[in-house]
């Protein structure tokens, strides 16, 4: 296993177009959050002061995540599609004949920088966006009770979207239809339930991956949402019944 | 040590490899022949472990492919030099395949430069030509420096220099005591290159035997100058041989040149040229090859 790790990190480490979404998805994290935030900021002063009360001003300086979450879920497919499609998985099996071995190291890897990525996009967007907001005294504090949970929620909703990218890699192998697959269920899913009438959209949207991320970085309890927990529980079993599929392909059809 | 037995795989209906079984011994550089489409690529992947047999075995050095811990340092194989991702320079990736197999990372830099790439291993393989990533594929299979190589059509898009430069390369392995096992349907190409052969057709074996044993099997001719043609022919007929006029000479099959010589003294003729017609090893393959189910397989030699 350690062998197969150390081939995952070489194949990463140099700084290439895969890499690259990485930092694409921090940058879109910062400054959907920055534009967000500003636009709040900007509304202040025709907010109330109930409606300052309930303002959820870590959900909104962390509003980029969700922009951010799609760089990160190609960043996971690209890793397996790549391979598929240029043969080179022929290649990494040829060095690791264990295939799920191979997949372990990739989730592994990926994962990690998923993670890091993922509390630098956090951070920084929660820091600009703040920044931001502080202008019209909308800012809440970094030892804010509500904070690290939300931060948490953030991080793990983007590492487990690389996961599901990753498996559903492994299970396509094509990164068009990987990705097109992923921006329906992030980005389209969203705009086709809203069109539904509104008693069915309470009792859909808690479901959709996008709602429960929303959920899972804010700050104040939505009822037709998930609780965080809940929601990224609900996530988390989506990727393992994707991931089961992909690794079932990988290891029972041929490169 | 490459060692196939009764190895078979189906896809749908058709059987692509049926009941392979040969060997192929260290020290040598043994040709895996067959017409395209026979079921090389498909035996050389099942050798590998990248498609699973229907039935059969096929072990490296005693071993299945899936056992071998490092089976870099085990077996090397080039099967598609195109299986390279092309952002990374040809150094990352030699790099990351020493990496899967707890290989020095300096392995990477003297790979390269056995192949001759070393000016070109900090460029992206995306623009490399057919013959550069052929030998980028090659340093690849050598990283473990493994005693045992496979490799599939290996001077596809290698010009004339890269290939005669493979010939040799393969040459100076196999006197190295290593296993060589080169698939190819270039016949001519092999003649020069292997001692030892694996010829298919259909997916079935066809012979597994020396180059030199394989070329003998095939019709062998005489070839005869006379200005006395007509009178040998009659001659040469009645003995039951087949003849064809080739110019001023006579092209015999079906009797020894002894006869033909013998035949010639007995009727009087003046021989200008009395001459054995070797057959090539393209024309032997293609002579059984032609239909590969009416003949029987030999193994000899092993």
């Amino acid at each position: 296993m350690a062998h197969s790790l150390a081939m995952e990190w070489e194949k990463l480490r140099p700084f290439h177009k895969t890499s690259r979404t990485v930092m694409l998805s921090i940058g879109l994290a910062v400054s959907v959050s920055a534009i967000v935030s500003a636009a709040m900021a900007s509304g202040a002063k025709h907010m109330t002061a109930a409606d300052r009360h309930t303002f959820d001003s870590i959900g909104i300086s962390l509003q980029g995540v969700n922009a951010a979450v799609l760089a990160i879920a190609a960043f996971g497919v690209l890793c397996m599609t790549r391979e598929y499609s240029t043969g080179m998985i022929s290649v990494t099996f040829l060095a690791q004949p264990k295939r799920l071995r191979v997949l372990l190291a990739k989730l592994v890897t990926h994962a990690t920088v998923a993670g890091i990525a993922g509390i630098c996009a956090c951070a920084a967007a929660f820091a600009v966006g703040q920044a931001l907001l502080g202008t019209q005294g909308l800012a809440v504090s970094w030892s804010a009770a509500r904070l690290p949970a939300a931060l948490t929620g953030g991080v793990l909703y983007l590492v487990l979207l690389c996961v599901w990218g990753i498996a559903l890699g492994a299970l396509l192998r094509s990164s068009a239809s990987a990705i097109t697959w992923m921006a329906s269920i992030l980005v389209v899913a969203p705009v086709i339930v809203q069109i539904l009438p509104t008693d069915v959209v309470h009792r859909v949207e808690r479901w959709l991956p996008s709602q429960i991320g929303t959920a899972a970085m804010s700050t104040h309890s939505d009822p037709h949402l998930f609780t965080p927990w809940v929601g990224l529980a609900v996530l988390a079993g989506y990727v393992a019944l994707t991931l089961v599929a992909g690794a079932y392909r990988m290891a029972r059809t041929d490169p | 040590m490459i060692e196939v037995r009764e190895l078979t795989k189906h896809y749908g209906p058709r059987t692509v490899v049926n009941q392979l079984t040969f060997r192929v011994d260290p020290g040598a550089v043994t040709g895996f022949l067959g017409p395209n489409g026979s079921g090389k690529t498909t035996t050389a992947r099942m050798i590998l472990g990248l498609t699973d047999p229907h039935a059969g075995s096929a072990t490296i050095n005693g071993r299945r492919y899936s056992e071998l811990r490092r089976p870099l340092c085990e077996i090397g194989a080039l099967i598609n030099p195109s299986a390279v991702a092309p952002s990374r320079t040809a150094i990352e990736h030699l790099r990351w395949l020493a990496a899967a197999n707890g290989i020095s990372r300096k392995r990477a830099a003297h790979v390269l430069s056995m192949v001759g790439l070393d000016s070109a291993g900090g460029r992206r393989v995306g623009g490399f030509s057919l013959g550069m990533k052929q030998r980028l594929g090659i340093a690849a299979a050598l990283i473990g420096d493994p005693p045992v190589l496979l490799l599939d059509e290996p001077i596809n898009g290698l010009d004339p220099e890269g290939i005669r430069w493979i010939r040799t390369f393969m040459q100076d392995l196999a006197a190295q005591g290593r296993t060589i096992f080169v698939s190819s349907h270039l016949m001519s190409e092999m003649a020069l290159t292997a001692t030892q052969l694996v010829v298919i057709g259909q997916g079935s074996l066809i012979a597994a035997e020396s180059v030199a044993d394989f070329t003998e099997r095939a019709d062998s001719s005489v070839r005869v100058r006379s200005p006395q043609l007509e009178e040998l022919s009659r001659a040469l007929a009645v003995e039951g041989a087949s003849l064809w006029r080739v110019d001023d000479a006579l092209d015999i099959v079906g009797v020894s040149i002894e006869q033909v010589g013998s035949i010639a003294a007995r009727i009087g003729a003046v021989l200008y040229e009395l001459a054995p017609q070797r057959a090539s090893l393209e024309e032997a393959f293609m002579q059984l090859t032609a239909d590969a189910c009416e003949y029987v397989p030999v193994q000899r030699g092993a």
